[in-house]
Parts: C-alpha cells; sequence; structure tokens
C-alpha cells in the first residue's frame, strides 16, 4: 500500500474510533439526563418538608430553594449538551462519509491522474477541512458545556451537604430531612462522578 | 435529523420507526428506517442509502446504542435499502447483513467483506434476535425479484419493504394511514410501475393475509395498522400491476 493510503487508511479507523467515543459518550449522558430528572423530583420534595417544617429547619428552607434552582440549571444544561452531542454524532458521521469519498477518489487519482479527477479530489479535501473544523469546535464546545456542568455539580454537591449538616437542625423533623438531603447528596454525586469520567474521554483528549 | 417513533413496545423488545428529515433534499425519496431490539441487541431494517446515513445513524443513537446492533435486514438490494452499508460496517465491522441469496455478489459494491453477508434462501429463514425469532418472509418480484419481508409473530408486526409504499405529497406525512381511500391514491402507481408479477402478487397476498398482523410497515411512506391491513392486502390483491405505458 502506498503511504497516501496507509494515511487515509489510518484516518478512517480514527474515525470509526472517534464515532464509537462519542457515542459512548452519548450512552453516559443520556444515562446522566435519566438521573438529573430525578433530582428535580426530589428538590419539590425538599421544599415540601421545609414548608412543613416551618420555622423549625428555616435554614433548610433557605438551602432546599437553593436545591430547586439548581435543580432547573441542572436541567438546562443536561438539555444543551444533549443538543451537542447530537451535533458531534451526526458530524462524526459525516466525517466517517468524507473518508469514503476521499480514499475511493484518491485510488482512482492513483490510477489515473488526470487533470480533472485531482480537482474533484482537492474540492473534496477542501469540503472535509470544513467538517473537521466544524467537528473541532463542537468537540471544544461540548468539551466547555461539560466542565461548566461539572462546575455546576460540584457547586449541587456543596448545597446537598450543606442541606445535610441544616437537617440536623430540624428538630422533630430532623430524620426525614436527613434523608431528602442525603439521597439528593448521592445523586448529585452519581452525576459528579458520571461528569468526571466523560471530561477524561479520549474523545477529547484525542489519545 | 430524522426522529424515532416507538411503534410497539414490550419491555425491552421494541419497534422504532426512523423516519421523515425535514432537512433532506425533495430530490432523495424518502425512506422509513426501521428498529428492532430484544434482549440487549438490535436489528437495523433496511438502513437506507449512504447519502442518509448522517441523519439515520444520529437519530439511531439518541434511542439506542448504535454499538450493541447485532446485524442488518437488507429487503432487496436497491440503493435506498442499503447503500449506507460500509458506512454502518465501518463503525461495527462484524455486523453480518442478511439478505437474499440473489444478491449475495451485488451488494457487496456497497460494501462489506466475505464474513458480512448472510443470505437467505428463497424459501425464507429465521433470524434469531437474542432469542426473538423473526421470520423473513418470502416477497419476490415485489418489485425486486430477491426480496423479503420480515415478521415479528410476538409483535405482529410485518415490515413489508416496498410493499404498501406510497410516495405522500409534501405536508401529509402523518406516520400512519388515517384515511385509506385518501391514502392509496398515493401508493396506486408506485404499485403498478413498481411491482412486476400479478402471480407473486396474488401469492404474497394469500401469504400474508393467513398472518396476524396488526402493523404493516413500508419503507417508504405510512404505517397501516389494525383493519387497514386487510384492508390493504384487498386492495393490492385487485390491482393490476406490471403495467407500463411505453
Ligand atoms: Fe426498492
Ligand atoms: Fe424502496
Amino acid at each position: 500500500m502506498t503511504t497516501a493510503l496507509t494515511t487515509i487508511s489510518a484516518t478512517a479507523s480514527k474515525a470509526g474510533v472517534d464515532l464509537l467515543r462519542i457515542v459512548r459518550i452519548n450512552e453516559e449522558i443520556k444515562s446522566v439526563v435519566g438521573v438529573a430528572f430525578k433530582i428535580n423530583i426530589m428538590a419539590l420534595n425538599a421544599i415540601f418538608l421545609a414548608k412543613r417544617a416551618g420555622t423549625a429547619a428555616r435554614g433548610f428552607g433557605v438551602l432546599s430553594n437553593e436545591l430547586r434552582v439548581f435543580s432547573q440549571d441542572l436541567r438546562n444544561c443536561m438539555s444543551s449538551l444533549t443538543g451537542l452531542i447530537h451535533g458531534c454524532v451526526n458530524e462524526v458521521s459525516l466525517v466517517l462519509q468524507d473518508i469514503r469519498h476521499t480514499r475511493l477518489l484518491r485510488q482512482a487519482v492513483e490510477m489515473a491522474p488526470t487533470a480533472r479527477i485531482c480537482q474533484v479530489l482537492a474540492a473534496r479535501e477542501i469540503e472535509n477541512d470544513r467538517h473537521s473544523v466544524r467537528l473541532a469546535s463542537l468537540r471544544k464546545q461540548l468539551k466547555r458545556a461539560l466542565e461548566d456542568a461539572f462546575q455546576m455539580v460540584e457547586l449541587g454537591g456543596v448545597l446537598a451537604k450543606s442541606a445535610k449538616i441544616e437537617a440536623a437542625y430540624g428538630q422533630s423533623f430532623a430524620v426525614p430531612l436527613a434523608q431528602v438531603s442525603g439521597e439528593f447528596d448521592a445523586i448529585v454525586e452519581e452525576i459528579r462522578s458520571s461528569l468526571e469520567a466523560l471530561r477524561r474521554s479520549a474523545f477529547f483528549t484525542g489519545k | 435529523m430524522k426522529t424515532t417513533k416507538t411503534i410497539f413496545q414490550d419491555g425491552n423488545h421494541k419497534w422504532v420507526a426512523i423516519v421523515r428529515d425535514p432537512e433532506k433534499p425533495n430530490f432523495l425519496i424518502d425512506t422509513n428506517e426501521y428498529l428492532v431490539t430484544h434482549g440487549g441487541q438490535g436489528l437495523l431494517l433496511d438502513p437506507g442509502g449512504a447519502e442518509i446515513f448522517p441523519a439515520v445513524f444520529s437519530a439511531l443513537s439518541a434511542e439506542f446504542d448504535p454499538s450493541t446492533l447485532a446485524g442488518i435486514f437488507a429487503s432487496h438490494q436497491d440503493p435506498d435499502i442499503c447503500s449506507s452499508l460500509a458506512l454502518w460496517l465501518e463503525f461495527n465491522p462484524q455486523m453480518p447483513c442478511y439478505v437474499s441469496w440473489l444478491w449475495g455478489g451485488f451488494i457487496p459494491h456497497f460494501g462489506g467483506s466475505a464474513k458480512t453477508f448472510v443470505t437467505i434462501p428463497d424459501e425464507g429463514a429465521d433470524i434469531s434476535l437474542d432469542g426473538l425469532i423473526l421470520r423473513a418472509v418470502p416477497a419476490h418480484y415485489l418489485h425486486s425479484s430477491g426480496n423479503f419481508n420480515l415478521y415479528d409473530k410476538i409483535a405482529k408486526v410485518l415490515f413489508s419493504g416496498d410493499v404498501g409504499a406510497a410516495l405522500l405529497p409534501p405536508g401529509q406525512d402523518g406516520l400512519f394511514v388515517e384515511n385509506f381511500d385518501a391514502h392509496i391514491r398515493h401508493a396506486e402507481g408506485f404499485h403498478k410501475r413498481w411491482m412486476g408479477s400479478n402471480e407473486a402478487k396474488r401469492r404474497w397476498c394469500e401469504r400474508v393475509s393467513q398472518m396476524d398482523i396488526d402493523m404493516l410497515c413500508p419503507q417508504h411512506g405510512a404505517i397501516y395498522q389494525g383493519a387497514d391491513v386487510q384492508r390493504f392486502i384487498n386492495w393490492f390483491d385487485e390491482l393490476q400491476v406490471g403495467i407500463v405505458a411505453a
């Protein structure tokens, strides 16, 4: 095989691997979105409990409102992640299409290097570059969105831990408040570790 | 991007239709792809043309993990059926493609290796999807000379390929047939011209009318359900096909 063809097949398998990676990220994000959905219900539950506890759990009441705002922010954040990941899946599959076309054109150029076919190949490569640039930009945006989500979830973790502390001052409501804030904390922790793993995906590091 | 619609579900046994891409250019005939899932596996039916691969792949990924696809079923050899094959295999090189023996040497022009193709004899075959038996039902000469439908006895769904296809005018793109008489006008020209054999058609109608079918799912147009399934079979039985003015 010539060098040119070796290069193109290496690129092809890289795009295949990229697509596999982005599919893995997509699957993980889908499950995080599912978990994040539960948080909304938990936050409403916490507010409801805080209202019942009234003055006995004033500090918890303030925090439960914060948790609700956090859960809404998290939902918005998840929907933008979903949009970006769909964009990435689409773009990587376009790159895969490009690679197949390019490989066939390169073979034709090798066999019959006429001016016209070389022009066609050059045009093809410009189009490929355009897709690669768009993919690189989406990749960056997705990485940033994941970072933002991670920061947000870290903040959510702090809120949940503070709620756990406040729950102890909830007098006769201390037990249910501790339970609700404990569940909240566990879910936030689950999302946090998923996002942590996603940030380190080879799709972003390129290794 | 295309959208996915779950048309049957019983636990993890599902039929998902991948349909209607608003961004698709009009000169490409619109196609329906279907995904059958059972256990942790999926079988993709008529994955479509190479041009629409990104739209189908991204829609499918939103619903299902594409790395767990166990195979591709190609009803026949047309480009709108499986010219995307090479791209699917690029992603999942081990995946088999089930196809009529007649096209075993033709479809590799779209891609694939010697190991890719599992050929189906004329009388049909069972395909197992994690224990769910799907039956490849002969539908030769309707329109392709080596052509199969795929029947799921449990879900009572028949994937009918080009049989039942309708070329719907813009704006009339409901997923299910709502008014049979109005709908069938858009199917008539297609069946008269694309279907080549009245004899094959009669035998298909006889065979299929003995099957228990809740949904008849074509590769183009809308899905027939309930009483419209038998209505379609009766209509097709009456229609004279293989007609060309020239
Ligand atoms: Fe066809
Ligand atoms: Fe077709």
